[in-house]
């Protein structure tokens, strides 16, 4: 099977400042000051080609930062994410300018991918017949409504054909006959032999579309396997958590949290 | 020296996309006026009339004021020559610095190239800078001071004034997204510049009012001084500014080049970490 995501020991922190002062000591000193958070805590697995993983887990538990970094939108704070082929995000906030229309948000979008001239123009017409929001491509964005925004952004990510595709909670929005037709998209992409990563609250979505799930917990891999394995195992989590009292629940997302902090 | 290499050759790499940028952002700015692109215009010229009416006939300035090689124009001439510099420099400082961190949530994507971002902003600003300096030499025309053959350094000075906008901005920019008040700093120091540069006042005032010769070449320092007299010494034909005064020009170009060089070198060091300090 050929590799198409390495991620090896990725950690992403982020540095918590109670004041603004301690921003500053932490740019000037060169150790760097302040408490930070791991979001992400020595993460590594692997995909292959072909692959389509479910990440699942808890809100919080550090999905949507895994899923940027996949991306190539934020950079890990250490280890390394190699990455074979174009990787593509989608997810619900679609980076559309408001004040301009339809049609020139899928030039401008299409611009700052890297596509040239000659793509745009070949491109346009296909994204458009998929988004399928009619006259309105014409309108400025403002005036869409939720449901057509997050169709435009889906279009235009989802044709500009990336080898590795990320979508986070991004079918959440929309009807169901447009998450049909993306569903229906995303199969046309399995076939293809790209990689897809999907972030979804639906469990019923994500055993029907998923082989693999990946699943991550307060910043680690808890579980990496076959949709069939973890699944169950990630349900009887879900339980137990929901069956606990209120202190007990509060005792365990300290401990959690906890073990998240580090000192600079 | 790398780093300004790469940031340039970054440029050359993106310019379609500077260019397709830039049209958008003029467009995106302006479709909610009814009036749309004529407030490009519009507003400046409001300004002109202000500065006119206060400066010009209020507080009297009816005597000629010299521009350079002996040549002396009417207030209002001199007014609207150098003051065209003003409203291309103040918005490029000013959106320039908040360009990379009021757009990157919306660029999402590490690979590309940051440093196009500052150039397309400040390129927007040059095409309305075109229009305003168009107008100023129809008005000019007008008057006694008609097109000249010293036109042909209008180019020389448009493009003084993109590289040093381009290598400030790169400094500002990156700084205003480690730390936001550098932004806030910046809108204050450019206030005061705008009564530290002779938009509104000659040189000459300064030896009236009084004050010691190095006032006058601790304001040279400032590069937008060698950008406002050498426009004002092209569009009214005076003097070859920047052969007869060769000292100030290899002083301005000096402090563009420490600008560039020390402006890539940061902006390539953060870059990567730009949406962390979000």
């Amino acid at each position: 099977m050929e590799k198409s995501v390495i991620v090896k020991n990725v950690s992403k922190k982020y540095k918590m400042y109670a004041k603004n002062s301690e921003k500053i000591l932490d740019l000037i000193s060169p150790k760097g000051y302040g408490k930070s958070f791991y979001a992400l805590n020595d993460i590594s697995f692997e995909a292959n080609k072909g692959d389509v993983i479910g990440i699942i887990g808890v809100n919080g538990s550090g999905k949507s930062t895994l899923s940027n970094i996949i991306a190539g939108i934020i950079p890990p704070t250490s280890g390394t994410v190699e990455i074979h082929g174009e990787a593509a995000l989608i997810a619900i906030q679609s980076g559309l300018k408001k004040e301009l229309t339809g049609r020139e948000n899928i030039e401008l979008k299409c611009l700052m991918l890297g596509f040239d001239k000659k793509q745009i123009v070949e491109l346009t017409p296909l994204i458009i017949e998929f988004a399928d929001i009619g006259d309105f491509i014409d309108q400025p964005v403002k005036t869409y409504s939720s449901g057509m925004r997050s169709r435009l952004g889906f279009a235009i990510s989802i044709h500009i054909d990336p080898d590795i595709l990320v979508i986070d909670e991004a079918l959440s929005v929309g009807d169901q006959t447009f998450a049909d037709k993306c569903l229906e998209k995303m199969n046309e992409f399995k076939e293809k032999g790209k990689t897809i990563f999907f972030i979804s609250h639906s469990i019923s979505q994500m055993k029907k579309f998923c082989e693999k799930a990946l699943w991550i917990q307060y910043g680690h891999v808890e579980h990496y396997g076959s949709m069939a394995e973890v699944m169950p195992q990630y349900e009887k989590f879900i339980k137990a958590y929901k069956k606990m009292t209120k202190e007990e629940k509060k005792a365990f997302q300290k401990k959690i949290r906890k073990s998240r902090m580090s000192k600079a | 020296m790398k780093s300004a290499w790469k940031v340039i050759r970054e440029q050359f790499k993106s310019l379609y996309l500077i260019r397709r940028l830039s049209l958008y952002e003029l467009k995106s700015e302006n479709t909610n006026n009814y009036l749309g692109m004529a407030w490009v215009v519009i507003n400046p010229l409001i300004q002109i009339a202000i500065y006119w009416l206060v400066f010009g006939k209020i507080l009297g300035r009816s005597n000629d004021i010299p521009v350079d090689n002996g040549v002396e124009v009417p207030y209002i001439t001199w007014l609207i020559s150098g003051i065209i510099v003003w409203f291309f420099v103040q918005p490029s400082i000013i959106q320039g610095s908040k360009s990379i961190y009021s757009r990157i949530r919306f660029i999402a994507k590490m690979n590309f190239p940051m440093s196009a971002i500052p150039s397309y902003v400040i390129l927007e600003k040059f095409y309305q800078h075109l229009m305003i300096t168009g107008i100023v030499i129809v008005i000019l025309q007008f008057t006694e001071f008609k097109i000249s053959i010293y036109m042909i350094q209008l180019p020389y000075f448009m493009f003084a004034a993109l590289a040093f906008l381009f290598s400030v901005s790169l400094i500002t920019s990156t700084f205003s997204t480690i730390v936001r008040d550098v932004h806030q700093v910046l809108i204050s120091l450019m206030r005061m510049m705008f009564y530290l540069t002779p938009f509104l006042w000659e040189p000459a005032r300064l030896a009236d009012a009084g004050l010691p010769d190095f006032v006058q070449k601790i304001l040279l320092l400032n590069p937008m001084y060698y950008l406002v007299q050498g426009y004002r010494s092209t569009l009214l034909g005076a003097s070859w500014y920047g052969i007869d005064h060769i000292g100030y020009t290899l002083y301005f170009w000096g402090f563009v080049l420490v600008m560039l060089l020390f402006g890539s070198f940061v902006h390539l060091k953060f870059r990567d970490h730009f949406v962390d300090y979000l």
